[in-house]
């Protein structure tokens, strides 16, 4: 809590607060800074990757050339997390381990990293936390904020716990894809044949080169006999498969990895693009109702009415060859799609608490002294409404994750190579009842668990905003508040 | 009755007092100019529908440094003219000259502008605050708003305001939610003089506070009027309070003013029959005084459909009634009930389902006319030219067609209440009334109460 300061103190700003007893706040800092140096060129590597990839697609692509290289650059500078510094692939030649970790058997090698990855994840996270509050001790002014309840509330709540631990989880892989994996997925998907390996025949009892697609030809899982590599094995060229192989005889855990890259980028890229048209207008209903609700309320309504799956479907084959749907192998192209699709219901789901909260005399009172409509919305209005469109685009990217895969599965969606979840689930279909069960049963599983995350931290967020719809089981309270909340 | 005239004697020193009291900071200088008035709501969905006539033609002035107290009952249109005045709500016409100036016409820059000189303390201090913002930001933001010099002055002007309104400068940082509802009042308050207007609308600023808190918000505001020199419209239903604060009083029904005068005055000696009505509402201080309640029958009328005429005229006690029917105060009461129901019946109560299919030719006659004469009349003996009126309605009513029946109710049994508007009498120095009884030609409103079997103030 603040110490007992001379009442002049009481209206500095946080910059004067900061000045005035910066110990704290100076280590955190310098810990973070530590953190963040550490894996430093991925984040740089990440960003610059991206502006170039962004850069690429204006005419005449200003600049990409630049962001590429200097991307690369930061790409072969050392850092902690890297499969240089632990490595997990070498050769055994017959008494000890080549070019692995440490001379560690790959299975360990790679656990070391991929353990190593989460607990970065968590130092960094906890530090932040750490952060917050030593805020809440030496700088906040107040003593207590409403936020301090809901977070307070989201502590103790463990199912919304749960649901953000799963969320982070799947976070991280697919922040950390590149490395995570026992290989990579330009090495192991894409591009097998432009890649050597080494390894030991024990047969001659040579070291013997070969490349990587021809060695997947030798490690995959096909159900029947000896072609299967399933959980937790080597194949025959000593690679590590933590999770098995695909029928092509790729790593299953690489793909998975990949694959939630394009799962959580549609998913959140959707639900940003669809909850910021859906707190715009809802804003925008509320504060000047008639006539602007009155469309919106139309406009929603088609838009709902329009079968939903087969809008998608058409759109994939309509645009197929569409330059919009060469950007991430159609990721990008799913993103509109399902924000244009999902955004009526999350609108929805606002609508209430916001046509609610303009009705609160503080609003007229903003008004009345003149201050701006844009900032009314945004000062005195959309604060109460964010934490509804959390819970409601939480729940909606769950369905979205679930529909990605969906459309993979029936051979449309992300194309191939591109690693997506539902493909695997589709590819390993008709091996669920043998050996290779893995191949369908793991993404099956990975998606079933992350649609849960989501829902559980919707529900958690749910409780911490609005207490009183805790505890109401489905009865009549809670009828009511979903009513309200439509 | 014992007692009464040392009573009214006592009251009488007191209210001299009082005026005295207040008329130190009156500079009789017109600050606010209300003329004819009129804030109508178009929020009819695709059927149209009529706007709601919230405030119907309203003039009154209020001057500076004084205190003009709003009463009515809950949806006489009170806080809506509270709003149009400080430009919340847009005039539908009229005007609103504050120092001269128009403020009707007044947009963009210079509504912003003008907004400085006028600001509003609301009825619900639960509402009124944003709960996100801690008080120092909710009390700044009007200056900043304004751009009202640096921020350092601006938070400085925010800790002399939080101690003017009696909190503590450390109560920047809190949230509303860790204050009582009067200290969140005092919070409004402080937002509102933050910009120092010169008038303040008070809109029923202590209903919602415990009887406790009341006097000391209702001392506050004196002492902040006193010291700033502030001009209040105080909007509220306690008539008590309205008694303590007010120098002048207006009495609104159904959008319009019905009386406007000094408070003492009016309350001592109503002159309007409305007014009358509604402080005979008030529960006498000594119980051994038996008094006659006017209580009015019915409900007020839709304000999207109010009366032609006088807006009071289908509850008025003393309604003028035509000459040519002679007819018993009975019956007469019972015709006022029966085109009350009619008028329910008619087109602006309808809704839009049966609107709908009265335009599609529906027939959405009354099975039950027959029924509602019945259970009007029947235990009344009926004069025999108003009982061929009311089977007159009855057809109309039967045939589906409410509107005409009411309309020929009106015909038939209305009077001059129900056809003329009336106008503004002079009742009294500084007194408005807005009634036909105070014409040369009527018995006036209080002497026809008592004719009728009531009691009145003024007795
Ligand atoms: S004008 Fe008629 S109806 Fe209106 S108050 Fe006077 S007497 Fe009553």
């Amino acid at each position: 809590m603040m110490e007992t300061e001379p009442t002049e103190d009481i209206d500095q700003p946080l910059r004067d607060r900061l000045k005035a007893h910066p110990g704290p706040a100076l280590l955190w800092g310098a810990v973070l800074c530590v953190l963040l140096l550490l894996e430093g060129p991925t984040y740089l590597d990440g960003l610059l990757g991206a502006i170039g990839y962004g850069l690429a697609l204006l005419p005449g692509s200003p600049g990409a050339e630049a962001f590429a290289s200097a991307s690369a650059f930061f790409g072969e500078l050392p850092h902690l997390l890297s499969r240089e510094l632990i490595p997990n692939r070498g050769y055994y030649d017959g008494s000890a381990w080549q070019g692995t970790f440490l001379g560690l058997e790959p299975k360990y090698a790679w656990l070391i990293r991929f353990l190593l990855v989460y607990a970065y994840v968590a130092v960094l996270l906890g530090w932040l936390w750490y952060g917050y509050v030593l805020f809440r001790r030496h700088y906040r002014a107040a003593d207590w904020t409403p936020t301090d309840d809901v977070i307070d509330r989201l502590r103790s709540h463990y199912w919304g716990l749960f649901g953000l631990a799963v969320v982070v989880f799947f976070i991280t892989m697919a922040a950390f894809a590149p490395v995570i994996g026992p290989t990579t997925a330009e090495e192991n998907i894409e591009g097998p044949y432009s890649y050597d390996m080494q390894y030991y025949n024990e047969d001659t009892e040579t070291v013997e080169n070969i490349t990587i697609g021809e060695a997947n030809l030798g490690s995959a899982s096909r159900g029947s006999g000896d072609s299967n590599v399933g959980i937790w094995s080597y194949d025959d060229f000593g690679r590590f498969h933590p999770v098995g192989t695909l029928v092509s005889g790729k790593d299953l855990f690489t793909f998975l990895a990949f694959g939630a890259r394009v799962s959580l980028f549609i998913g959140l890229g959707s639900m940003a693009i669809a909850g910021v048209i859906a707190t715009t207008l809802a804003l925008v209903t509320a504060y000047y109702k008639g006539v602007a609700d009155l469309i919106v309320v139309l406009t929603s309504d088609s838009v709902q009415a329009m079968p939903a799956l087969l809008l998608v479907i058409l759109a994939t084959v309509v645009f197929k060859n569409h330059w919009i749907a060469e950007l991430y192998n159609g990721a990008m192209l799913f993103i509109l799609l399902f924000a244009l699709i999902r955004w009526p219901g999350l609108w929805r789901a606002v609508r209430g608490p916001a046509l609610q909260v303009g009705e609160q005399e503080w609003v007229d009172a903003a008004k009345s002294y003149g201050q701006r409509p844009t900032v009314i919305m945004r000062k005195h209005m959309a604060p109460y409404i964010l934490g509804y469109l959390l819970v409601y685009a939480s729940l909606t990217l769950g369905g979205v994750i679930i529909s990605v895969s969906a459309l993979s599965f029936i051979g449309l969606g992300i194309t191939a190579p591109t690693p997506e979840w539902g493909r695997a689930i589709n590819i390993g279909q008709q091996y669920v009842a043998s050996q290779s069960w893995h191949i369908s049963l793991i993404p099956g599983l990975l998606i079933t668990l992350v649609v849960t995350g989501f829902n559980a931290l919707s529900d958690g967020i749910r409780d911490a905003i609005d207490p009183q719809s805790e505890g109401a089981e489905g009865g009549a309270a809670g009828a009511a508040a979903g009513g309200g909340g439509g | 009755m014992p007692g009464t005239a040392a009573d009214t004697a006592t009251e009488g020193t007191q209210m001299s007092e009082s005026v005295v009291d207040t008329v130190s900071h009156q500079t009789g200088e017109t600050l606010l100019d209300v003329q004819d008035l009129k804030t109508y709501y178009e929020d009819g969905g695709l059927l149209g529908g009529d706007p709601v006539k919230a405030v119907d033609g309203v003039s009154f002035e209020i001057s500076r440094g004084e205190t003009f107290g709003l009463v009515g009952e809950s949806g006489c249109g009170k806080t809506t003219l509270g709003r149009t005045l400080i430009q919340l709500e847009t005039a539908t016409s009229g005007t609103v000259s504050f120092d001269g100036t128009d403020i009707t016409e007044l947009s963009g820059g210079d509504l912003k502008e003008w907004r400085r000189n006028a600001q509003m303390v609301f009825q619900d201090p639960e509402s009124s605050l944003n709960d996100r913002m801690t008080v120092g930001e909710i009390i700044r933001e009007p200056l900043d708003v304004h751009e009202q010099g640096t921020a350092r002055e601006r938070r400085e002007k925010v800790r002399t305001l939080l101690d003017q309104v009696g909190l503590m400068p450390e109560h920047y940082y809190r949230y509303p939610h860790q204050f009582s509802g009067g200290q969140r009042q005092r919070i409004g308050i402080a937002r509102a003089l933050a910009l120092e207007p010169e008038f303040v609308v008070l809109d029923e600023p202590v209903s919602a506070l415990d009887v406790s808190v009341q006097a000391q918000i209702l001392n506050l505001l004196e002492e902040l009027q006193e010291e700033f020199g502030l001009t209040y419209l105080f909007i509220a239903h306690d008539l008590s309070v309205v008694r303590h604060i007010c120098d002048r009083v207006g009495v609104m029904y159904l959008g319009n003013l019905m009386e406007v005068g000094p408070t003492e005055q009016l309350f001592q000696r109503p002159e309007n029959p409305y007014t009358r009505a509604l402080l005979s509402a008030i529960p006498e201080p000594d119980p051994t005084v038996q008094v006659d309640r006017i209580t009015l029958p019915g409900s007020p009328p839709s304000p999207r459909d109010p009366p032609e005429g006088c807006p009071f005229a289908t509850r008025c006690p003393v309604r003028i009634r035509p000459e040519d029917i002679d007819a018993s105060d009975a019956v007469w009461d019972r015709i006022r009930e029966f085109r009350d129901v009619i008028r329910e019946r008619s087109r602006a109560e309808q809704s839009i389902g049966e609107r709908l299919k009265e335009r599609l030719g529906f027939d959405t006659a009354l099975a039950d006319s027959e029924e509602i004469v019945d259970e009007e009349f029947s235990d009344v003996d009926l004069p025999r030219d108003v009982r061929e009126h009311v089977e007159q309605a009855a057809t109309y009513l039967s045939d589906g067609d409410p509107d005409a029946a009411r309309a020929y109710l009106r015909e038939v049994f209305g009077g001059q209440c129900d056809t003329e508007t009336p106008q503004y009498y002079d009742v009294d120095d500084g007194r408005m009334s807005f009634c036909h009884r105070h014409a040369q030609e009527h018995v006036s409103p209080g002497d026809e109460l008592r004719r009728r079997g009531y009691d009145t103030h003024d007795g």
